[in-house]
């Protein structure tokens, strides 16, 4: 092992299951690699809690999610650093990784690194969704994994299969719910139409699907379909969801609203690595360019899961295991003939669950009112709190591309750096520009990618292979 | 309102939210005990002052952000409990310095 450097042959930034899976293969080939991950545990937001929920009987929470217990099993069985509680916050591409943990600044280095970041939703900005009340669908999932709490008597409001999945959640739980906006635009249904013979490719996933959606339908609770112009009612805090339905003005009373349209990488350590990223407009994302085995446009750092492009859980899997074979093959433990022969029913499988994302893809595809706000108070920017006029002065003043409105209006420059506007800027831009996303661009990033206080930067360690951290 | 379904016993720790004593279980994370008890307000908006809340739960948004023990800018939602920790909403807005960060 070459340690001559006291780095680290690999280092995995996240412990979901492209990580975990990444982590498995590479130390079942003799690499025992670093793993950085924010929680306590392995698995991700989608396998949150899997190997230790506080719910009463996890099975509720579906098959998928129990399979996660398995898949953190072996994580934390095979041989690995694995750092829990490791907040990664500057990645170089001279190999140099910067994390805080227990209030600490920790510096290690390696030869190979997979950022592993994961999904995060897509915002939805409609009037009022800063409201105290108005969450996403993902916090709702995060918050009963975690700790098994739910609110009572919720709007659940947007499109897509994560959107269906905590209603049926919060159906077999005996929750309550209020509602059911669903957003999604009826020509969908037909668009997606054609791509569905390549997602029967992937059957059980379609009937997975198929069964959520029955069992909101046997449940009777009011669903509300091709919903439109939707906006929170106010009192200070969420009072009621408002929105178009059937060609009727409608309003659901409820101080729980849960959003949701979708997820995208999340790309803000990809970005200020500097990474080259590509537009795809079948996901409506930005996505890092790679190789099929995730290898970036920087030979030694790879990226696999959701935070490269969107593929759903099983897809992180096998994309974590076919960076590992060619981080493996990069380090000089596998040849490229056994990289290509373990890799080749990984990419086989990878390729036949892209069928059923296209048709998925298409399926949810966002509506576009709600990538690309029409209303002009709806607050873009959350965090500096800019609206949609706000920026439409700035690019009327001359900021045609986001770091020209960012620095003009200073939309993005908040503490959440532009994880929650960024889509929304891009897309403003490309519509009032009539040139498409691709030629807008995307804000420009820097480390660190989280707020830090001089205290934890002021204590300082090393953190290197085979031994506790040391001066 | 939020709830919890949890039918066991866990072991509670005490918190201070706020000014007010808080009993929750070890464990569950500084924005849930916020929620569970009733106090969903974790910030002001920087520029309004406008009331705001957890928003993501995951750590992306920054809109849970609290002081905890002094230390302000702390994602509640990321952060565990533990005995004796003193949480309190978070008023820094531009107007009295500062932009959060």
């Amino acid at each position: 092992m070459n340690n001559s450097d006291s780095g680290f042959d690999c280092a995995i930034i996240g412990a979901g299951p492209a990580g975990m899976s990444a982590a498995i293969t590479m130390a079942r080939h003799g690499v025992r690699p670093l793993v950085l991950d924010r929680a306590p545990r392995g698995g991700g937001q989608i396998y949150r809690n899997a190997a230790g929920s506080s719910l009463p009987d996890a099975g509720v929470l579906g098959p998928d999610y129990t399979a996660g217990a398995d898949l953190i099993r072996d994580f934390e069985g095979a041989d690995v650093r694995h750092e829990a509680g490791a907040d990664v916050w500057h990645v170089g591409d001279d190999g140099r990784i910067l994390y805080s943990l227990n209030g600490e600044t920790r510096q290690a280095s390696a030869r190979e690194i997979l950022i592993a970041p994961g999904a995060i939703e897509r915002p939805m900005p409609i009037p009022g969704w800063t409201l105290p009340g108005v969450m996403t669908a993902g916090a709702a999932q995060v918050m009963l994994k975690s700790d098994a709490m739910v609110a009572d008597n919720a709007v659940f409001a947007g499109s897509g299969p994560l959107l269906l999945l905590i209603v049926t959640q919060y159906l077999r739980l005996g929750v309550p719910i209020a509602g059911v906006v669903d957003t999604t635009p009826r020509e969908n249904y037909l668009r997606a139409a054609p791509l569905l013979p390549a997602a029967l490719r992937a059957p059980k996933l379609l009937a997975k699907g198929a069964a959520l959606l029955a069992s909101l339908r046997r449940a009777g609770i009011p669903v509300y379909r091709a919903a439109t112009d939707l906006r929170v009612e106010s009192d200070g805090r969420a009072k009621a969801l408002c929105f178009t339905s059937g060609g009727q003005e409608q309003r659901i009373a409820a101080e729980n609203i849960f959003l949701h349209h979708g997820v995208i990488p999340n790309a803000n350590m990809a970005r200020a690595l500097g990474l080259e990223h590509i537009w795809n407009e079948e996901q409506l994302a930005w996505q890092v360019k790679r190789d099929e085995w995730g290898q970036s446009t920087v030979p030694h750092i790879s990226v696999a899961g959701d935070g490269g492009a969107i593929v759903g859980a099983d897809g992180a899997r096998h994309g974590g295991r076919l960076a590992a074979l060619n981080m493996l093959m990069r380090l000089g433990r596998i040849d490229l003939p056994t990289r290509d022969r373990l890799g080749a029913p990984l990419l086989a499988e990878q390729n036949r669950l892209a069928g059923f994302r296209r048709f998925i893809d298409r399926l949810y595809r966002p509506a576009r009112a709600l990538r690309v706000p029409e209303n002009s108070d709806t607050l873009v920017c959350r965090c500096e709190e800019q609206t949609v006029n706000d920026l439409r002065a700035g690019f009327d003043e001359g900021a045609r591309d986001p770091n020209a409105l960012k620095s003009r209006t200073r939309c993005g420059m908040g503490p959440c750096q532009g994880r929650q506007c960024g889509p929304t800027v891009s897309a403003l831009l490309s519509d009032w520009r009539g040139e498409p996303v691709a030629d807008v661009g995307y804000f420009r990033l820097r480390s660190p990618q989280r707020l830090l206080n001089l205290e934890e930067f002021s204590r300082f360690r090393m953190a290197v292979p085979d031994q506790e951290a040391a001066e | 309102m939020f709830r919890s379904l949890r039918t066991d016993t866990p072991e509670l720790v005490r918190l201070t939210v706020n000014g007010q004593p808080v009993d929750v279980p070890s464990g569950q994370s500084v924005w849930s005990a916020l929620a569970l008890s009733g106090q969903i307000i974790t910030r002001r908006a920087a520029i309004s002052g406008e009331d705001r809340s957890a928003f993501c739960a995951m750590g992306v948004c920054f809109e849970c952000m609290v002081d905890i023990d002094g230390l302000p800018n702390q994602q509640a939602c990321l952060r565990r409990v533990a005995d004796g920790m003193t949480v309190t909403t978070q008023d820094i807005v531009e107007a009295t310095g500062g932009s959060g960060q």
